[in-house]
C-alpha cells in the first residue's frame, strides 16, 4: 500500500524495530532493579547499583521506547492524515541514527556515573545537546509535511502532534540549562527551590508532552481506524485540547508540596490538577461513545481492546493523579511506592497499551502481511493486563501501609514505628511486584516474537484492504 | 480557521503553554528569591563538601533519599526542623528527591558521628541488619579533585589554596561523609530543638522485670548498631557496666550527646520506651 | 477581601470567560458541521 501511495515508511520500520528493543531494554532493567531493592546484593557496584540503573530504566523507558516509536507514529500519522509524503525521507533517516546513538550514549554515560541527577532529564550536556539537534529535525520534517499537506482540514492527531513538538522543545531547553565544568561534568543552572520549581514544571510536564499528548494523537487516529467509526466528537477534541495544553504547565509544584516553594504555587498546581480532571476525561468519554453500537468490537477485534484498556487506564490514572495532588492526601501517600504504582500505570497501561495497538495496526500494514498469531496477541494482551495491575495494586497497598506506619504515634505524642520497622514491612511487596515486572516482561517477549514471525513468515495481505 | 493555518496554530499553542509556564515557574523566582528567605547562618560547601556532593550525584543517592523535611509531624520528629528555601541556596542542583526508599537526609548532618558513616557506608547491612541499601566499599578508592577548583569558580563559592591542597590523599569516601555532615546542619535546630528534661525523673519501671523484653527488642533496633548487640561498644561506647544514674542515662538517651555523636531518641520513642531501654540497661550492669 | 483574593477572583473569572467564549464557538450552529467534519475523512483509505 505504501508504494502506492508514496509515503516514506522505511523510516517508520526502523523506529518501530528500535523502540521496540528499547522498551524491552527498559522492562528487562526495571525488573532487575525492583529485584535490586529486594535483594540488595544484586547491586553490582560501581555500575550496577539501583541509584545509576534506575535513571537508564526511566531514560529508555520514556525516550527509548516513549519517544521513539512517537517518532515512528507521528511520521506514519502526518503523511496520512496530510496526503502528503513525508518533507525529507533522508533527514528522517539521519534522525533515526541519531537517535540511537542518543540512547546508547545515554546508557552509557548513566552507567559510568554522568548525572545531572534531575529526573528525566539525568543526561549530562553534550548527551543533551544531541537531543536537542535530533528535536529540531525532528520537527523541521513533521512542520514541513504539514504545511505542504495537500488536506485542507487538520484533524485531531495533528494538533496533539503539534503542540508535542513545541511543548518538548521549551520544556527540554530550559531544565537543562546548565553551567558545563568538563564534558561529562556540569551543574544547574538554578539553584535549590528555583532548581526544583523549574525541574518539576518540566518533570510534569514530561508527563504531559511525551506520555499524554502522542497517546492522544494516536488515540484518536488509531481507534476510528480500528473500528471503522469516526470517533464521537471532534468539536469535544478540540476543547478538550486547548484546556489539556493550557493547564496542564500550571500542575508541576504538586510534586513539591509541603516543601519550601511558595505556598500560592502549590495552591494553584493543587488546583489545576483537580481541573485537569474534565479535560483528561473528555478525551475518555470520546473513546467510550465512539464504542457507542460497536462493543461487541471488544471480543472481536484486538486493537480495540487494547486501545479501550489503554484509554481506561488513562481515565483512572487522571483520577487518581489529582488526587495526589491534593495537599492532605500529597501530606500521606507522597514519597512511597503509591506513587511507582502510580506511575507504572500510565506508562505500562495507558501509553504502552496504545503503543501495542498502534504496533499491530501499523506493522502488518507497511509491510504487507497479516499478523501472524492472534492467539499469541491475546495472551499477549492480557498477560501486560495481569502484570501491571499486579505490580500497581502492589505498590498501592505497600504505600497505604509504609505512609500509616510512618505517621502512627503514641499517645504520648511520638512516632510508633522506626524508619527500618517500616522499611521491612515493604519486602513481601517488592516481591510481588517483580513477580508483575516479570510478567509484563514475559508478555513483551510474547509480543516481540509474533512481531518479528508476523514480519519474516505472515500470510501476505488481501489486495482488498479496509480502511 | 485553525484547523487550517499551522503556523498560527503552532504560535498560539506555544503562548497557551507560555501563561502557565510564566505564571508558575518564572514568577516564583522572584517569590523564592526574597532577600527575607536568606538565612546568614547558611554557608557554601567547602571543596571537600562540594566534592562529596558531586559524589552524592554520580551515585543517584537522590533516587532513593530525599532532602526536604516537611512541616508534618511524624517528618518533623523522624528527621529534625523542617526545611526551609534559604536553605537551599547553594544547591545547583538541588536534591530533593522524589521517593524516600531510604530515610530523608536533609537533617543527617551532626546526628551521627563520622565513624558510623564510614562504616555504614561501606557495609550498611552490618550496622542496619535488614538495610536495602548497596555497599559502597568501592569508594574508599582515592578522590579525584582534579576539577575542585573549577567547580568552587564556576559556583562562586569561597575557597583557599589550603582547602584545595586538602583535598590530595582524601577518598571519595571522606568527601561523601564531609558533605553528610554539612547537610542541614548550617542553622541551630539540633540546639534550639533539644529538649531539656525538667522537674522530677524518676523510673516509673524500676525494678520491673516485665519490661526488660520490649527494652531489650528497642535495644537491639536502635542502639546496637553503635553500641554492639553485647553491649561491649562499637563507634560508641561500651555500656556493659554503666555507672550513671537512671536518671543521667535517661537524659542521655532522651536528648542526646552532641558532643559525644550521641543523637536524641526522645522525639521517635517518647519517655515510656526511653525508660523501658534505661531499665533494660540497668538490668544488665549488675 | 484582600488585594491578592480579588486578583485570584478575577483571574478566574476571566479563565472562565475565555472557556465560555471558546465553548459557545465550537459549538455555534455554524461550527456544527465545519469542526465534525475532519472526522469523516478518517472513513476513507489513506
Amino acid at each position: 500500500m505504501n508504494q502506492r501511495e508514496g509515503y516514506t515508511d522505511d523510516v517508520v520500520k526502523g523506529f518501530i524495530t528500535w523502540s521496540i528493543i528499547w522498551g524491552v531494554v527498559a522492562v528487562l532493567l526495571g525488573v532487575v532493579i525492583s529485584l535490586q531493592l529486594a535483594f540488595p546484593q544484586l547491586n553490582l557496584p560501581p555500575y550496577l547499583t539501583y541509584g545509576r540503573l534506575r535513571p537508564i530504566h526511566t531514560n529508555a523507558g520514556i525516550f527509548g521506547w516513549g519517544i521513539g516509536s512517537f517518532m515512528a507514529f507521528f511520521i506514519f500519522i502526518t503523511q496520512r492524515l496530510t496526503k502528503t509524503r513525508l518533507w525529507s525521507p533522508g533527514l528522517a533517516r539521519f534522525q533515526l541514527y541519531l537517535f540511537n546513538v542518543v540512547i546508547a550514549l545515554a546508557a552509557l554515560t548513566l552507567m559510568l556515573g554522568f548525572n545531572r541527577s534531575k529526573e528525566y532529564a539525568e543526561l549530562e550536556w553534550p548527551v543533551a545537546l544531541l537531543v536537542v539537534v535530533l528535536w529540531v529535525i525532528f520537527s523541521i520534517n513533521i512542520i514541513m509535511t504539514i504545511i505542504k499537506r495537500k488536506e485542507e482540514q487538520m484533524y485531531i492527531s495533528l494538533w496533539y502532534i503539534m503542540a508535542t513538538l513545541v511543548g518538548v522543545a521549551v520544556l527540554y531547553l530550559v531544565n537543562n540549562a546548565a553551567i558545563p565544568i568538563s564534558l561529562t561534568k556540569s551543574y544547574s543552572a538554578y539553584a535549590g527551590a528555583n532548581d526544583a520549581n523549574v525541574q518539576w514544571w518540566y518533570g510534569h510536564n514530561a508527563v504531559a508532552m511525551v506520555l499524554t499528548t502522542p497517546p492522544l494523537a494516536l488515540f484518536y487516529y488509531f481507534l476510528p481506524k480500528s473500528t471503522g467509526v469516526p470517533i464521537y466528537s471532534h468539536r469535544m477534541g478540540i476543547i478538550a485540547f486547548w484546556s489539556l495544553v493550557f493547564m496542564y504547565l500550571w500542575t508541576g509544584a504538586h510534586h513539591l508540596l509541603w516543601t519550601p516553594v511558595p505556598d500560592w504555587v502549590q495552591t494553584l498546581a493543587m488546583a489545576f490538577s483537580v481541573m485537569l480532571i474534565a479535560p483528561s476525561w473528555a478525551a475518555v468519554f470520546n473513546g467510550y461513545f465512539s464504542m457507542n453500537g460497536q462493543w461487541h468490537q471488544m471480543r472481536e477485534n484486538y486493537l480495540v481492546k487494547f486501545l479501550i484498556f489503554g484509554v481506561t487506564f488513562y481515565g483512572l490514572q487522571t483520577l487518581q493523579g489529582p488526587s495526589q495532588a491534593v495537599r492532605t492526601f500529597s501530606a500521606f501517600i507522597h514519597y512511597t511506592d503509591w506513587i511507582p504504582g502510580h506511575v507504572h500505570m500510565g506508562t505500562l497501561g495507558w501509553v504502552s497499551l496504545i503503543l501495542f495497538a498502534s504496533i499491530y495496526y501499523t506493522v502488518p500494514k507497511i509491510y504487507g502481511r497479516e499478523i501472524y498469531s492472534v492467539g499469541l496477541v491475546n495472551l499477549h494482551f492480557w498477560l501486560a493486563v495481569a502484570g501491571q495491575l499486579i505490580f500497581s495494586i502492589t505498590m498501592w497497598v505497600a504505600g497505604i501501609q509504609q505512609a500509616a506506619m510512618l505517621h502512627a504515634t503514641n499517645p504520648d505524642g511520638s512516632l510508633h514505628y522506626s524508619f527500618m520497622e517500616t522499611l521491612v514491612e515493604m519486602y513481601p511487596y517488592w516481591h510481588g511486584r517483580a513477580l508483575g515486572g516479570i510478567i509484563y516482561f514475559a508478555s513483551l517477549l510474547i509480543f516481540v516474537y509474533n512481531i518479528v514471525k508476523t514480519v519474516t513468515a505472515g500470510k501476505p495481505a488481501a489486495v482488498t484492504q479496509k480502511a | 480557521m485553525l484547523e487550517k493555518k499551522p503556523i498560527i496554530f503552532l504560535l498560539i499553542a506555544t503562548g497557551v503553554i507560555l501563561i502557565g509556564t510564566v505564571v508558575t515557574m518564572i514568577a516564583p523566582f522572584k517569590w523564592i528569591n526574597d532577600p527575607k528567605l536568606k538565612i546568614a547562618e547558611v554557608k557554601p560547601y567547602t571543596p571537600l563538601q562540594l566534592e562529596g556532593r558531586d559524589l552524592y550525584i554520580r551515585e543517584g543517592c537522590n533516587n532513593c533519599h530525599t532532602q526536604t523535611v516537611r512541616p508534618l509531624l511524624a517528618d518533623v520528629e523522624r528527621y529534625g526542623d523542617y526545611s526551609k528555601a534559604g536553605e537551599f541556596v547553594y544547591d545547583q542542583p538541588h536534591l530533593w528527591g522524589s521517593r524516600r526508599t531510604g530515610p530523608d537526609l536533609a537533617r543527617i548532618g551532626g546526628k551521627y558521628p563520622d565513624a558510623w558513616h564510614y562504616k555504614h557506608m561501606a557495609d550498611p547491612q552490618s550496622m542496619v541488619p535488614r538495610s536495602n541499601m548497596p555497599k559502597y566499599a568501592f569508594m574508599q578508592r582515592p578522590l579525584d579533585a582534579s576539577l575542585a577548583e573549577r567547580k568552587m569558580k564556576a559556583l562562586g563559592f569561597p575557597y583557599s589554596q589550603a582547602e584545595l591542597d586538602a583535598l590530595k590523599g582524601k577518598s571519595e569516601m571522606d568527601a561523601m561523609v564531609a558533605y553528610l555532615q554539612k547537610l542541614g546542619n548550617d542553622i541551630p535546630w539540633r540546639k534550639a530543638a533539644r529538649t531539656t528534661v525538667a522537674g522530677d525523673i524518676k523510673n516509673p519501671f524500676r525494678d520491673d522485670r516485665s519490661v526488660l523484653a520490649e527494652g531489650k527488642s528497642i535495644y537491639d533496633k536502635e542502639c546496637a548498631q553503635c553500641h554492639g548487640n553485647d553491649l561491649k561498644g562499637g563507634v560508641g561506647p561500651s555500656l556493659a557496666d554503666l555507672k550513671q544514674s537512671e536518671a543521667d542515662m535517661f537524659k542521655i538517651v532522651f536528648s542526646g550527646s552532641p558532643a559525644g555523636g550521641m543523637p536524641a531518641f526522645g522525639d521517635i520513642l517518647g519517655k515510656e520506651r526511653v525508660w523501658k531501654v534505661v531499665t533494660y540497661l540497668k538490668s544488665r550492669g549488675h | 477581601m484582600d488585594l491578592a483574593s480579588g486578583y485570584y477572583l478575577g483571574v478566574t473569572f476571566l479563565l472562565f470567560a475565555v472557556f465560555a467564549a471558546i465553548v459557545a464557538r465550537t459549538y455555534s450552529r455554524k461550527q456544527r458541521e465545519r469542526g465534525e467534519a475532519p472526522k469523516y475523512r478518517m472513513m476513507d483509505d489513506d
